[in-house]
């Protein structure tokens, strides 16, 4: 489980202390924000796609409530039972009672985000159901007792040398290989026994289709379909958001989904689940928990058209260089710091603040969410609402005061000019922003203002000369 | 209230404003002169190999001349073909030999859905996954591929591209995460 206590100041500087890992973890995402590139460019219509697909999400959270009951008649129609649970609790009671009604010893689950949301893993661990996460990243978090730190490359805060220990320890692997295919097969052959021997299989949801009542779900692995082929049972869990309207609409997501998550034209499996496999029975669960809420407010309502796909995080400098678990909040970087404060401020306001305001994650979006827009809100929610540390708090209110006052402010930069080239260093090196190597710049002579005034002045000088 | 009724009575109080539903058919999308080249191309990048039956050649041939050791085969192409009570029982299914009804140029992706296949675990236990596609029946994007397919096996369909594979360790690339080590599509 997450500990959703942290901080993310604070767990960020603590992920930063091993220089080493913290370099290559921003590197390694960075590549996958260049390969996403690279294939964006690959498309002339890619603007045009994320405006499609902007536009087919805006349409559908518009007239939700007729899109989800069409999608539940259809589903009925097609054989495929329909649940629903309002919060994380009801959603967790309902998995467990389908299970439990048919003696479920294990269960494979598929990558899903809501599940964790929800805590199932640990509810259902707690009844005596055996959970095996079967998505390769999230087997190795599983094993290691950890959240992802990522929403599509869930062990990206690790590296071989650490899957290469856990795997000798929990599979049996030579210790000290660390070769990735050697211990990706090794998890592969361990897990094929898993499905081969479960009970029940648990899948999220990429896309659930009101006109055809189906589910979609993408996965590189297969992991998706050998848990839902297999076993007689298959659960698919889905936040209420995930709905589109026609089968169509596909054409637009899933050619943006995973260009944009990890720069390649398309995952290996974009399955279509309309019934369970002959002989089985084929359940899905659509949960609310929060959703209808954010739904309702109209500067955060369209975080709801997220589709998943993590491209915000590895283009976000404060992500890449803070990991997933400085995040308080399950899902990490701007989509996470959006709905985790919509969802709890208290809990999660740090995150709104872990933003440089760059605007990268909303130019990357391919439903083009307002992320970093989403974020100036929740700081000035987290400002009105009394949550800032005393130290934020006064900063600001002075900083609030010197922007309204332009003659303070002329002379506060004047004084900084001559005062900071010779404070001792002595005084300055205990600030937060402070380490070795890593010295205040030289102060300039004049203010931007000055300068601008000076340059104007002998613009118009030249101009009078002619 | 049920707690349907409550979701959907809250949803309804909280819409937000209206917005229209857009054409998705009026942007025009990219062509490809070649689509086989593209498709081709691109499949090797994906842990596959596409070719094109030859006159005289039979999909057999193709298949025993890549692997001429080949285990336990199945061919679901032809009308006869080998059925089991039980999904479980294709688990050492070395090739298996399956229509596939589409294929799609931007991303190297086949659409199966074979109305006369049982069960749908074949596709993913096999090792070496072969897809039999007719050559015309091959369209640039995503977008003509849903103008053109139907769930027709049980209600399930997949687009396929490649081999399974994983970057979950360090981001290095692994073919045969869990489903297909290989995939060979061939076009006749």
């Amino acid at each position: 489980m997450k500990d959703d206590s942290v901080k993310h100041p604070q767990a960020a500087a603590e992920f930063l202390k091993d220089r080493a890992q913290a370099k290559w973890h921003d590197s390694a995402i960075w590549w996958v924000r260049q390969k996403r590139d690279a294939q964006a460019k690959q498309l002339p219509e890619w603007e045009e796609l994320r405006r499609l697909a902007r536009e087919i999400k805006a349409h559908t959270l518009s007239q939700l409530d007729d899109y989800l009951a069409q999608f539940e008649a259809n589903a009925q129609n097609n054989g495929v039972t329909v649940h629903w649970a309002a919060d994380a609790d009801e959603h967790n009671r309902i998995v467990h009672s389908i299970l439990a009604a048919r003696q479920v010893k294990k269960l494979v689950k598929s990558k899903s985000m809501l599940t964790e949301e929800c805590g199932l893993n640990p509810y259902l661990e707690q009844r005596g159901i055996e959970v095996v996460d079967t998505d390769l990243g999230e087997r190795i978090v599983q094993l290691r007792h950890e959240a992802p730190s990522h929403i599509v490359m869930p062990a990206i805060h690790l590296k071989k040398e650490q899957i290469s220990e856990l795997f000798h320890k929990e599979l049996g692997t030579e210790a000290g290989n660390n070769d990735p295919t050697y211990l990706t097969h090794a998890a592969r052959a361990n897990l094929r026994e898993h499905f081969l021997t479960a009970d029940a299989g648990l899948t999220g949801v990429n896309f659930a289709i009101a006109e055809t009542g189906g589910v979609v779900v993408c996965t590189n692995e297969g992991n998706a379909d050998l848990g839902t082929s297999l076993p007689p049972i298959h659960i698919a869990s889905m936040g209420l958001e995930k709905i589109i309207p026609k089968l169509e609409h596909l054409g637009v997501f899933t050619r943006l989904l995973a260009r944009s998550a990890i720069g390649s034209p398309v995952t290996t499996y974009t399955s279509h689940f309309h019934q369970a496999r002959p002989g089985g029975e084929m359940h899905i669960v659509i949960v609310d928990n929060g959703r209808s809420d954010i739904l309702g407010n109209e500067d955060f309502y369209q975080s709801l058209r997220c589709i998943r796909c993590g491209a915000c995080m590895n283009t976000c400098p404060v992500y890449r260089r803070s990991s997933g678990f400085s995040y308080s909040y399950i899902i990490p970087g701007p989509i996470g710091s959006t709905l985790g404060p919509s969802r709890d401020m208290k809990k999660h306001g740090s995150m709104a603040f872990a933003c440089s305001t760059c605007g990268s994650c909303s130019n990357v979006c391919p439903v083009k969410i307002n992320l970093h827009e989403q974020l100036v809100l929740h700081r000035k929610k987290a400002f009105d609402q009394n949550l800032l540390p005393t130290g934020k708090k006064m900063g600001l209110l002075a900083m609030r005061f010197l922007t309204q006052h332009p003659a303070l402010f002329d002379l506060g930069g004047k004084v900084m000019r001559k005062v900071v080239p010779i404070i001792p260093e002595s005084l300055t090196r205990h600030s937060a922003w402070s380490r070795a190597g890593r010295d205040l710049p030289p102060m300039p002579a004049q203010s931007f203002k000055e300068q601008y005034q000076q340059r104007s002045q002998n613009k118009q000088d030249k101009e009078e000369q002619q | 209230m049920s707690a349907r009724d409550n979701i959907l009575a809250r949803i309804r109080q909280n819409r937000p404003q209206a917005s229209a539903l857009p054409d998705i058919h009026a942007v025009p999308f990219i062509r490809y002169d070649d689509q086989f080249e593209a498709f081709a191309t691109l499949i090797r990048n994906l842990g596959g190999d596409a070719v094109q039956l030859q006159d005289g050649q039979s999909v057999a041939d193709i298949v025993a001349a890549r692997w001429p050791d080949a285990g336990r085969t199945v061919d679901l192409t032809v009308a006869e073909h080998e059925e089991v009570d039980d999904p479980h029982a294709w688990h050492d299914v070395d090739v298996a030999i399956v229509p596939g009804q589409l294929a799609v140029a931007e991303n190297a992706t086949v659409w199966v859905s074979h109305p006369d296949n049982r069960f749908r675990s074949i596709y993913f236990l096999t090792l070496k996954l072969v897809l039999v596609v007719p050559r015309e029946a091959m369209v640039d994007t995503m977008r003509d591929a849903y103008a053109r397919i139907d769930m027709e096996e049980h209600g399930f369909g997949a687009f396929i591209s490649g081999s399974s594979r994983t970057a979950d360790i360090e981001q290095s690339l692994v073919m045969g995460a869990h489903g297909a080590m290989a995939a060979l599509v061939i076009f006749v």
